[in-house]
């Protein structure tokens, strides 16, 4: 997989190539609360999602509870999944604690939740950046045999998020690695902590395919082939698109 | 937005079709534009266009910025996470100036 982009005539960053290549790798391997099958099918219905005609009719509408239906799903995953992957997918402005109470009533648990959300979250950060430079969809990677570990953090609690998560004065023992030492951690890093391997993975790409922590904030030079006041524009760009306010 | 510069903030929200002080930014706003819309003949004039203009190196960079935070946005907005405190203090004149307080997890309940 390090051949991500080998065919490609383009000028990917090799260290990029290879954060892509571990992300698509990760995908195919058990998780933490859901085996490799499911994570595949959650990644496969990420993109199926793009064609849902339910998903279109609410985004046409006022509020997307006034439009009932069922979702044009591939038929892998139960309906629950299948509502998480598509709003998260489609329209990720007009969630609320609402819905994620919702669904996580439905029979969903907080952690199934979070790891799906950092599925979709990896299979949109890879695509959207092939879309952007013409290349073709990766093939989705072949599950992995193996069963989930349930591996839950002894200290996560309700904080000031919908889903339970990590503070970093609670981090000991295995998430000791967790968050960056000597500056708080961002709620963006908490936001996962449930799962903590998805944190450590999710993160593993935004240092390659946006910046390190330290690279952020140090102005005294360019990381990237951009500048970081470029880098900024585009990000506030497309997260005023998606409206989301963080 | 960073270091001592000015920027126009306007260019964000779409309001202002110049570069808002960051080099060849109309071209990269409309980059993003294009690769989260649905026209494609525009996506192909966008990334020509920029791709000409900052090379193929910065366009595979500008690419991966605007996948990356196409992701971690939906990130923030599933889980629910406020803006920490001293950001939002940080913040609040251009949050009121661009008019984006409404995209605020409390908003969205």
């Amino acid at each position: 997989m390090s051949e991500l982009y080998i065919s490609s005539p383009s000028a990917i960053r090799s260290d990029l190539a290879a954060a892509q290549a571990r992300a698509w790798e990760r995908i195919g391997r058990p998780g933490t609360w859901w085996d490799a099958t499911a994570r595949v099918a959650i990644a496969a219905e990420t993109r199926h999602a793009s064609v849902c005609r339910l998903c279109r009719r609410r985004k046409e509408a006022l509020s997307p509870t006034a439009i009932e239906g069922t979702h044009d799903s591939l038929g892998e995953l139960s309906e629950v999944v299948v509502e998480v992957v598509h709003r998260v997918r489609n329209d990720p402005g007009r969630l609320s604690e609402r819905w994620y109470r919702g669904v996580v009533a439905g029979g969903f648990s907080e952690e199934q939740y979070v790891e799906t959300v950092s599925v979709v979250a990896h299979v949109v950060a890879i695509d959207t950046m092939a879309r952007g430079l013409g290349f073709d969809l990766l093939p989705l990677p072949e599950p992995e045999q193996g069963l989930p570990s349930q591996y839950r953090p002894a200290s996560v609690k309700a904080g000031g998020a919908w889903v339970p998560w990590l503070e970093p004065a609670d981090v000991s023992g295995a998430e000791a690695d967790l968050y960056p030492s000597g500056r708080p951690a961002a709620n963006i890093m908490k936001a996962m902590s449930l799962v903590p391997d998805e944190v450590r993975g999710f993160f593993d790409l935004v240092s390659h395919q946006y910046m390190p922590p330290l690279a952020m904030r140090d102005f005294s030079r360019e990381y990237r082939a951009i500048s970081h006041s470029q880098i900024e524009l585009l990000a506030a760009r497309v997260s005023a698109l998606n409206q989301c306010l963080y | 937005m960073t270091q001592s510069r000015n920027y126009d903030l306007k260019a964000v929200t779409g309001a202002a079709r110049d570069d808002g002080g960051v080099p060849h930014g109309c071209l990269l706003v409309e980059f993003a534009e294009a690769v989260l819309g649905e026209d494609e003949e525009a996506l192909t004039r966008a990334r020509a266009t920029l791709g000409e203009a900052i090379g193929p190196a910065g366009l595979a960079d500008a690419a991966g910025v605007v996948g990356l935070f196409n992701a971690i946005d939906r990130v923030a907005v599933a889980t629910g996470i406020p803006l920490e405190a001293e950001k939002a203090a940080a913040s609040a004149d251009f949050r009121a100036t661009l008019g984006v307080d409404r995209f605020d997890v409390d908003a969205r309940a």
